[in-house]
């Protein structure tokens, strides 16, 4: 069924409407709630939002143009329909004005709902954008749904009830591929051996293979998290308190820390790529990029994981120190199995890092900054921190790498679970 | 909790694309019930030109050294800088009329009220959004709006004038209108008179405007510290 798009009374003294933007055109797909253009009246912008799924078409408005309030703008169609018939109860109730000419009938698209349903194509189902986008990456037809949300809505609850009941009410011709779940992470084995060779099994060569070829060398992707560190900031400054003249605790050591610490429950990303072989290391090499006069250089926190905040602190000092006169030794700037690149003190909000091969993984720090942000709903101003992860898509995976970032946003928001 | 709460957050000096990165994120929450009342953000821009959806680019005379963001508020092209309290409210107008124009009104019906009361006559002037004095030579401008509205939630919002150096506005043909003065509450209330507290002053008034116009509480209580836009240093000074 076509529904009318008109221009709407966004005030009731609103005579006429400014079309100043389309967001979507002749023939885009739109969903409902989706912005289709902007209208402005007086010196507000509001959005024009669809209010159904289908096609849009006659697109009778271009932008800059003034119409008055109630004219029709735009028509959406279902795929594959022709605009003129059965057309006109949008849900405002309001009478479209008289019907325009009809539309030549796009190719009808492809249909992935078995013939039984087709005959309820026409009728449009009442459901919710999240539970149409579900049902769309679930392939589920929402036409063999009972929604329970008001008015017979299809909502989220109906989704995953359906998801939990065997196929007969799930659409058989899209493939359904159940999401296995996310391996469990393996913690790095303290006893024996420093590190494990683990052979490249025939997915890992193919996944590396065609990474490869399509990116660079190291085929990188990468994910960003913001964190919160109002809590490591009052962690930081209690310690400090604590230790007086005895020594410092920096942003940067409690970050070196947290990154080892999260390295060793998820070994999967403390790992290097040897071409024929992943080598996952059972030891943690925080490698810490300084930059110096002519470049920079990467020397190396050996077991980071198990060492006290201060000495990482004093460490990361002295070869920082090195570096910059050029005194580092080569065992001093080798062997890292991660790494760590801070840009916060140069004032970048955000950036990505190059992997240091072969390791298979580095973190980009940002600045922290403070925003007002809501917590338990209501604003407050917390200082937070944005995180980018660069991952050898050789090794890690989307799902991996996540699983990694996520336990260190949590360590760094709740400093006590870095004795978990 | 009440939907007429209205939590003023100020946050000193904030550059343009930050605010908005600001807003967007709160409307959103706004949008989604995760905040549950109204914000009022107050603020002051480094020296930035903003074009809204309607401006044209003939109306930006000399945009040298000076930075310039295309943005989807109402309004033609303007001017923010040091000296200009910004506003940005988070309203849902569904928990006060679902009006535009009636949001236009009042917020001018506000800002009017907070220039009252620091003895400035601010008037409307009809067909051109925003509040104006009248004086010797006609109407002057003393502060611009424009807003965006999403599902009856705003953003974007008001810029008044306090001490803003004028003369930038000369850069532009502000809001679009030849020849239109401007002015600031500096200007019209002589300079020297109580400029010391003229900003926290004008802050206040605001606030209160935006109480009495939208029939809001500010909650005080839960006013915000300043927020500064970034700790510098607060990495210490080791390494990279």
């Amino acid at each position: 069924m076509a529904t009318t798009v008109f221009m709407e009374a966004l005030s009731p003294t609103m005579e006429e409407g400014r079309l100043v933007k389309w967001h979507k055109r002749e023939g885009d797909a739109v969903q409902v709630g989706e912005t289709l253009a902007e209208v402005e009246t007086d010196k507000a912008i509001m959005d024009l939002q669809a209010r159904a799924d289908g096609i849009l078409r006659q697109v009778a408005v271009a932008e800059g143009q003034t119409v008055p309030v109630g004219k029709e703008i735009a028509v959406i169609v279902a795929p594959g329909e022709t605009v003129g018939a059965g057309r006109g109860t949008g849900d405002e109730g309001r009478v479209a004005p008289s019907p325009a000419a009809t539309v030549a009938a796009p190719s009808p698209a492809p249909r992935h709902s078995p013939p039984a349903a087709a005959a309820a194509d026409a009728a449009p189902v009442k459901a919710s954008p999240l539970a149409r986008r579900m049902a769309k990456e679930s392939g589920v037809d929402l036409k063999l749904l009972t929604g329970s949300g008001p008015g017979g809505r299809v909502v989220r609850r109906d989704l995953e009830t359906a998801a939990a009941r065997p196929a007969a009410t799930v659409s058989a011709s899209a493939p359904v591929a159940p999401v296995p779940p996310p391996p469990s992470p393996v913690p790095v084995s303290r006893t024996g051996a420093p590190y494990e060779d683990v052979p490249l099994t025939q997915i890992r060569k193919t996944i590396a293979k065609r990474l490869a070829t399509s990116l660079g060398p190291v085929p990188h992707f990468f994910l960003t998290t913001e964190v919160d560190m109002e809590r490591a900031a009052e962690a930081r400054d209690a310690l400090n308190r604590q230790l007086g003249d005895r020594g410092k605790v920096s942003f940067n050591d409690i970050i070196l820390k947290a990154t080892a610490l999260a390295l060793t429950k998820h070994r999967a990303c403390n790992a290097w790529f040897q071409e024929d072989h992943i080598r996952y290391w059972n030891e943690v090499h925080i490698g810490m990029a300084v930059a110096v006069e002519d470049g920079l250089i990467t020397p190396v926190i050996r077991n980071a994981d198990v060492k006290p905040l201060l000495e990482i602190g004093r460490e990361a000092g002295d070869l920082a120190d090195k570096a910059r006169s050029r005194r580092l030794q080569p065992h001093e700037y080798t062997g890292s199995t991660f790494s760590v690149s801070n840009l916060g003190m140069f004032d970048i909000d955000q950036f990505t890092a190059v992997i240091n091969p072969p390791e298979a993984g580095i973190i980009a720090v940002g600045s922290i900054v403070q925003k007002p942000v809501v917590v338990d709903a209501t604003v407050l101003p917390r200082r937070r921190m944005r995180i980018t992860m660069s991952c050898d898509h050789r090794v890690i995976d989307g799902a991996t790498g996540a699983g990694f970032l996520k336990t260190l946003k949590e360590m760094l928001e709740n400093p006590l679970a870095m004795l978990l | 909790m009440s939907a007429h709460v209205l939590q003023v957050v100020r946050a000193g000096v904030v550059p343009y694309a930050e605010a908005l990165a600001w807003q967007r994120a709160l409307a959103q929450a706004r949008l989604e019930g995760r905040l549950p009342h109204d914000v009022l953000l107050l603020l002051e821009h480094p020296s930035v030109l903003t074009l809204g959806r309607t401006s044209r680019e003939t109306h930006v005379l000399r945009p040298e050294g000076i930075d310039v963001f295309e943005v989807e508020r109402g309004g033609d092209v303007t001017y923010h800088g040091p000296g200009q309290l910004v506003g940005y409210p988070i309203l849902d107008l569904a928990g006060h009329r679902k009006d535009l124009h009636w949001y236009l009104r009042t917020l001018e019906q506000a800002l009017i009220d907070a220039l009252a009361e620091l003895g400035i006559a601010g008037v409307r002037n009809p067909g051109h959004t925003g509040v104006w004095t009248r004086g010797e030579g006609g109407v002057r401008k003393i502060a611009s709006i424009g807003v965006h509205v999403k599902q009856w939630v705003t953003w974007h919002g008001f810029a008044l004038n306090v001490t803003t150096d004028l003369a930038q506005f000369d850069r532009i043909v502000a809001c679009g209108i030849p020849d239109v003065v401007m002015t600031s509450i500096e200007r019209e209330r002589g300079r020297g008179k109580g400029d010391g507290s003229i900003w926290d002053g004008t802050v206040a008034a605001v606030v209160r405007g935006f109480e009495r116009a939208f029939g809001v509480t500010a909650r005080s209580a839960e006013l915000s510290p300043v927020v500064s836009h970034t700790l510098k240093g607060a990495l210490g000074e080791t390494l990279c």
